[in-house]
């Protein structure tokens, strides 16, 4: 009995370790307000932003997602591992429950970036080309 | 004439709902709000609006008319939020809704709560909570939510949102790593279900026991209930697989059998309900799998005048479950379909009058972000879900397959 459990332990470990994944955001880059804390996040702790698994920056100010559709959807599938119509079911799901906050949207790069530089808390995936005012880098580990 | 008018008042209160919301486009209204001259975070609002319309080819199912077509299928939600204070979210919804003659567009608190976050792996939400069980209880009156008009309806039945929605209570939750066998999510929840009047459960009562056999039907109560969702969220992206655990003590309601046929007269019924609900989804490109399965185990006592009533008393049980799989063509079009079977008792499946099963095709137009028209087809057999009474008589088993043709468009910002 007690090698059986061994023997699933080590299947999961194996199945674990086949999809672990590395992040290299494709022609994007992660922003936040300026006045967020952090300055890198890694791979895990960004997807579990954008899966609603953390709410909150240290220190206790809400995050609040900002998005840009159609513009950074490869980068959205990067992070969280939904094209950008399952994000925006993720995210309803959870408005509608009172379980979350559904992200912000902007038309373009520039309103995206005015909308993160304007609230407290947010973060957002902007095209790596977006002229980036009055926002912060995120370093992405 | 006095029906006439309060039916036409109700379509014009959801009119102006539906083009209120229309009006809102695309973008949530977002309020600043200033409290003794501090500047809190704005207040976020959304809503939907949903009008339906059912067609039945054999039987009234879900509304009193489907056979002739009824448009009697509406749902109207707004919900405001905000989060004031660190780690601190506040959060209500109203809503309405219209299915056949339950509902009536009556407002109701969907729910309302303060969630104070300790961290990832531990939150507390207090007030009216939605009842986190499988993948839609939380979500099942929002239309937006999902591909299908109907969800298999022996889960998650449109007309008993009261019953199985929301209780008055507390919850804990959180989110665990796993390392590399991925994250558990979970939440532990109690409190009070209140009933409606003009809920389904109430209204399927009124339509039993107001027959005979039996005499009256004369109330019910509020009951406790408590429940655990378990979330695995293996290292497989866009795998999950779930297992929920509910327990209702005395839901209970009262009745009456009169003594001139041969009845007790006053019976008071009491049922304790211990449930069990795995679910497993898969996102997989623009696949979308499901299943799920719900079993209920129910002891029922019935006692008249303080003393056991041995009719109708002892155990119980049923089940359901489904499958799904649903297709995204591009942004604009979606398709889906499911296979699902209900058992209200599982120690009689094979009365068709205690079965029903249900094939659906569905297909989800996105014609802008905040419009969605849905067309759905069903084959059913069995008459297990359907309200077997003097307006909608079932009659005796029948396993002919029978059809129903649901259309439904809805707006939201």
């Amino acid at each position: 009995m007690k090698t059986n459990w061994i023997k699933l332990g080590l299947v999961i470990a194996a199945l674990g370790a086949g999809f672990d994944r590395a992040l290299a955001l494709d022609g994007a880059v992660v922003i936040a307000n300026p006045g967020v804390t952090a300055d890198s996040l890694s791979a895990d702790a960004l997807k579990d932003i954008y899966t609603a698994k953390t709410k909150y920056w240290d220190g206790g100010q809400a995050i609040t997602i900002a998005v840009l559709p159609d513009k950074t959807d490869a980068a959205l599938q990067q992070v969280c591992g939904m094209d950008s119509s399952s994000f925006k079911t993720f995210w309803q799901r959870l408005a509608f429950s009172g379980r979350g906050q559904e992200p912000k949207k902007a038309d373009d790069a520039a309103a995206l970036v005015a909308l993160v530089a304007a609230s407290k808390g947010a973060i957002a995936i902007v095209p790596a080309d977006a002229i980036l005012n009055g926002v912060k880098k995120i370093e992405v580990k | 004439m006095t029906k006439l008018k309060k039916s036409t008042n109700q379509k014009a209160w959801l009119t102006a709902a539906l083009g209120a919301a229309v009006a809102c486009g695309t973008q949530a209204y977002e309020v600043p709000l200033s409290f003794f001259g501090t500047n809190l975070p704005p207040v976020d609002f959304h809503g939907f609006a949903s009008q339906g319309f059912l067609y039945s080819s054999d039987y009234n199912y879900l509304d009193s008319d489907s056979k002739n077509g009824s448009f009697q299928f509406s749902e109207v939600g707004l919900n405001a939020s905000f989060d004031p204070f660190p780690h601190t979210h506040i959060t209500t919804q109203g809503f309405l809704f219209d299915v056949g003659n339950i509902g009536k567009y009556q407002p109701d608190l969907d729910y309302g709560l303060i969630d104070y976050n300790f961290s990832d792996a531990l939150g507390v939400r207090a007030g009216r909570i939605l009842r986190p069980e499988g993948i839609y209880n939380t979500v099942q009156s929002v239309d937006l939510t999902r591909t299908f008009i109907l969800l298999p309806q022996g889960m998650y039945d449109a007309r008993y949102r009261d019953f199985s929605g929301a209780v008055d209570g507390g919850s804990v939750y959180g989110s665990l790593g796993l390392a590399k066998a991925g994250s558990l999510s979970y939440e532990v929840y109690g409190g009070m279900v209140t009933l409606s009047d003009h809920g389904g459960v109430a209204r399927y009562l009124e339509d039993t026991l107001n027959h005979p056999p039996y005499t009256s039907y004369n109330g019910e109560g509020d009951f406790p209930e408590f429940g655990l969702q378990l979330w695995w969220n293996t290292p497989v992206s866009g795998l999950r697989a779930g297992l929920a655990a509910i327990e209702s003590i005395d839901y209970n309601f009262d009745y009456s059998i009169s003594p001139l046929i041969g009845g007790p007269g006053d019976i008071h019924s009491s049922l304790d309900t211990t449930g069990l609900h795995p679910s497993l989804e898969y996102q997989w490109k623009n696949w979308t799998f499901q299943t799920e399965y719900r079993v209920n185990y129910q002891t029922v006592d019935n006692t008249s005048g303080g003393r056991p009533y041995n009719a109708g008393s002892g155990h119980a049980a049923n089940e359901t479950w489904y499958a799904a799989a649903a297709y995204r063509f591009n942004k604009w079009f979606e398709a889906g379909t499911y296979y699902t079977e209900d058992y209200n008792d599982l120690y009689d499946t094979g009365n068709s009058k205690q079965y029903q099963k249900d094939l659906a095709l569905s297909f989800r137009f996105d014609p802008t972000d905040w419009w969605i028209i849905k067309i759905e087809g069903h084959y059913l057999h069995g008459t297990g879900l359907l309200h077997d009474n003097a307006d909608n008589p079932i009659g005796g088993q029948d396993d002919r397959g029978w059809f129903m043709l649901d259309l439904k468009t809805t707006v939201s910002f």
